[in-house]
């Protein structure tokens, strides 16, 4: 039955999309709508197109910088990603003050409207949060609360270890097997007995289940995009109640936010990467790699004809370039996990190991690899990595020894690292500098 | 239903795999040139190493940590009485050390590296905030990487020019009510740099002179290979970068000057800078501490190479590009004058060009002509 149902689905939807069905109408009366006679007339709201014919494209016209107006006021919006960056830069400095309680970096996490968890009384008024938004898009985790509160669960065990486990440690020299404070060249780094930076995991984490997730698997998913009426309002210019934009043209707006939500402009954002410590900082560092040059303006290209194809109904470009940002940042992700595992074998192998200098790379690392399960192949419905190969990453980086990080061995680092480059579009010695 | 969504599996693999054709077959490369191969040349890399240790290295510890016993006495003086004069001879005597320090500073091998010891001895600039903080709680624990901001030459400086703007406020912040929480603390600074260094020579004299001479190899762990790594990196990292660039903004895009070394005295930062430059040179030609003699050294061990650069004996082009670095820096007004005073400061810009120019002297004429290939990266930076 179902099989049935299937096969006469195709051709349905490709019958409904053509205008042929008119060409047998009897061509009495001249007011009488026809998608195919060079006229505007009977619902059209062009010229054969529009009402009951095909929606009306036009020429896409992409501006220079990401400017879109609606009767000479800006249709840009993306507020709440903004807030949300900001609240996560308190929060990893929360990370850092060992008189916190786990109970005040949590509701930092999951912020209510009006608690005063911040410096920035903005933040304190504001309704959103963080928590609710990690490992929360549409496309991977409606349909999986299991994953969605197994990796929650992480972010609140990081907040809870630090003050734990680190926070009584704060004025001891770390050992293996004992957590506490290490030198990395003049920075101090601050570890778990097995040698994690626990910031560092929240951070880096929070990249792929707040910023890639949101902004992949959410807000740059056809499932949102078209959500509801958002296609017929936006093909009719119908804006969001109150609003100068459509749904569509905001909801791709809020993925672009997750990238570019504290850059100074907004219009020109890669005039200043780095703006925030999670996707935009690197963003910024794999653009600065040479061997990867040009990535930076890649996504910010398509995510500006995005946004034009958008205003000109032109959803296929819409489709080609949100499928090319979701390569290219999952793509940033992969850099960055093989970069710092790479990275961290140099101080290992000194005659005087500089375990700070390594065990905060591979804190990083820790991070970038956990947010792999986040990342999308373009036009695929899957992740690079999922959940259990992850998983199976962070076990392996960790197991060498019963003090983790202080036991890892360099053939340990190049197993994953290959492993991760070897899915991607790049090699291990690209990603390795 | 099952047939169906194996097709489409099957097409999306098929899609997955084909998206992986596009791999650009380059092959891996790192960042360093290809060093020469090794050349058949009458050189004896022990005996410069014996010349390192014997009349370079370890008369330099020795040199420095009785410059530290100085330095304690003077503290023991003002302590009895903190009068001007008193301050006065401290302030004598910290420079003297601080100055003997840059001879040293270069020497970041086996039991230094192990203490940690230039960023224990020399961070600037130094967290005049925090040193307040822990004399006020009088709680402290000098041996934690977290306090290494609050210790060492920098700290001094602080204490000893930094805590008021007269010397007469200083010397009476000495004799108000915090006083023992004061000379306390900086007991605990000088205590703590006089016992890093007397474990670091007493090392070198005892086991790791020998170490360090016998590894006497051309490998990556060998001796030689090591340290020319880390004097390139010294010179790089901080006689280039920390003494000037970081200041003058090179890698910020806005200066620094509160940044320089020695910022509460701000007339010495050249002449430290001045000090680690001679060093430096110094250590190239293998001239022995505090001597006009020479031994064997990176500079013969060119010449033994005979190594050109565009024609050039690469040993006279370093040694030139060196003297021409320290004339243009002997030019200058005090770092800090020459940074706050001047937008951009272009005196001290051109100054440092020519400190620059003989980073790849080093970094590439000089090591790919010893075969020693280049171990360190640029930090990430956060």
């Amino acid at each position: 039955m179902k099989k049935v149902l299937l096969i006469l689905a195709f051709p349905a939807v490709i019958f409904t999309t053509s205008c042929s069905s008119d060409d047998n109408d009897p061509p009495i009366v001249a007011i009488d709508p026809t998608c195919t006679d060079g006229v505007q007339n009977g619902d059209e709201t062009g010229v054969d197109c529009g009402g009951s014919c095909t929606p009306c494209t036009a020429a896409i016209d992409n501006p220079a910088s990401y400017t879109f107006e609606r009767d000479g006021e800006s249709t840009i919006s993306f507020d709440g990603q903004t807030t949300r960056l900001k609240m996560g830069d308190e929060l990893l400095s929360a990370f850092k003050v060992e008189t916190n309680t786990a109970e005040k970096i949590q509701a930092m996490y999951a912020h209510l409207e009006g608690v005063m968890d911040f410096e920035d009384a903005d933040l304190n008024a504001s309704d959103k949060n963080i928590r609710s938004k990690t490992a929360a898009s549409a496309d991977y985790f409606s349909a999986n609360a299991t994953d969605q509160a197994l990796i929650r669960a992480d972010f609140d065990g990081w907040i809870s270890a630090q003050v734990t486990e680190v926070f009584p440690n704060w004025g001891v020299v770390a050992t293996a097997g004992t957590a506490g404070q290490l030198a990395d060249g003049s920075s101090t780094r601050y570890v778990s007995a097995k040698g994690l930076e626990y910031n560092q995991l929240f951070n880096k984490g929070l990249i792929g289940a707040l910023t890639v997730d949101q902004a992949l698997n959410n807000y740059l998913s056809p499932a949102v995009l078209d959500a509801g009426e958002n296609r017929a309002d936006n093909d009719e210019n119908v804006v969001a109640e109150g609003k100068p934009y459509t749904n569509m043209e905001h909801k791709w707006d809020e993925a672009y936010g997750y990238v570019f939500g504290l850059n100074a402009d907004s219009a020109d954002p890669n005039a200043d990467l780095g703006a925030d410590s999670f996707l935009n900082k690197y963003v910024g560092r794999v653009e600065g790699d040479a061997d990867f040059a040009g990535i930076a303006d890649d996504i910010f290209q398509a995510f500006k004809l995005g946004r034009a194809a958008i205003v000109a109904k032109a959803y296929d470009v819409r489709d080609e370039q949100a499928e090319l940002i979701k390569e290219k940042i999952s793509e940033i992700i992969g850099i960055r996990a093989v970069y710092y595992l790479q990275q961290a074998k140099v101080p290992l192998a000194g005659e005087t190991p500089a375990y700070g200098t390594a065990f905060h790379d591979l804190s990083e690392g820790y991070g970038f690899i956990y947010s792999l399960q986040f990342t999308r192949k373009p036009n695929s419905s899957d992740a690079y990595f999922t959940k259990a190969e992850v998983d199976a990453f962070l076990t392996d980086l960790m197991d060498d020894g019963a003090n983790g990080l202080w036991d890892v061995t360099p053939e340990t680092l190049d197993g994953i690292a290959t492993a991760i480059a070897e899915r991607f579009d790049f090699t291990l010695a690209q990603a390795a500098e | 239903m099952k047939k169906l969504l194996g097709t489409l599996l099957f097409l999306g693999l098929l899609w997955a795999c084909s998206s992986d054709n596009g791999e650009a077959p380059v092959p891996p490369t790192t960042g360093n040139p290809e060093p020469t191969p090794p050349q058949e040349v009458s050189f004896e890399r022990n005996t410069m190493l014996v010349n390192w240790a014997d009349n370079i290295i370890i008369p330099g510890y020795e040199a420095f940590d009785a410059t530290l016993l100085d330095l304690m006495t003077s503290f023991e003086n003002f302590k009895t009485d903190a009068s001007s004069s008193n301050l006065e001879a401290f302030r004598s005597s910290w420079l003297t050390s601080y100055k003997s320090w840059q001879w040293i500073s270069m020497f970041e091998i086996g039991p230094a590296e192990v203490l940690d010891f230039r960023l224990n001895m020399n961070i600037y600039p130094t967290d005049a905030t925090k040193i307040d903080e822990l004399i006020i709680s009088g709680l402290y624990d000098l041996s934690l990487p977290s306090n290494r901001a609050a210790k060492g030459f920098p700290a001094l400086d602080y204490l000893l020019n930094g805590l008021a703007t007269t010397d007469e406020a200083i010397v009476s912040k000495f004799n108000g009510e915090n006083k023992e929480e004061l000379l306390a603390y900086i007991d605990a600074v000088l205590a703590d740099m006089k016992t890093r260094t007397a474990s670091i020579l007493s090392d070198w004299k005892s086991e790791y002179r020998n170490t360090f001479v016998s590894n006497d190899g051309a490998s990556a762990t060998a001796s030689v290979d090591r340290f020319v790594n880390d004097y390139v990196f010294y010179y790089e990292k901080f006689l280039r970068a920390g003494k000037m660039g970081i200041p003058l903004g090179v890698f910020s895009g806005s200066t620094l000057p509160q940044n320089v070394e020695a910022f509460y005295e701000p007339e010495i930062s050249n002449v430290l800078f001045l000090e680690g430059l001679q060093a430096v040179q110094d250590f190239f030609n293998g001239k022995h501490y505090g001597s006009d003699t020479s031994g064997e050294s990176l500079a013969s061990y060119l010449d033994a190479l005979n190594t050109l650069k565009d024609g050039e004996d690469l040993t006279k082009v370093i040694n030139d590009q060196l003297n021409k670095a320290r004339e243009m820096v002997e030019t200058l007004d005090a770092f800090r004058v020459e940074i706050e005073n001047n937008d951009p400061p272009t005196d001290m810009l051109l100054a440092y060009d020519e400190v620059q120019r003989a980073v790849p002297l080093f970094k590439v004429d000089m090591v790919s002509a010893m075969s020693i290939s280049i171990d360190f990266v640029d930090a990430d930076g956060d």
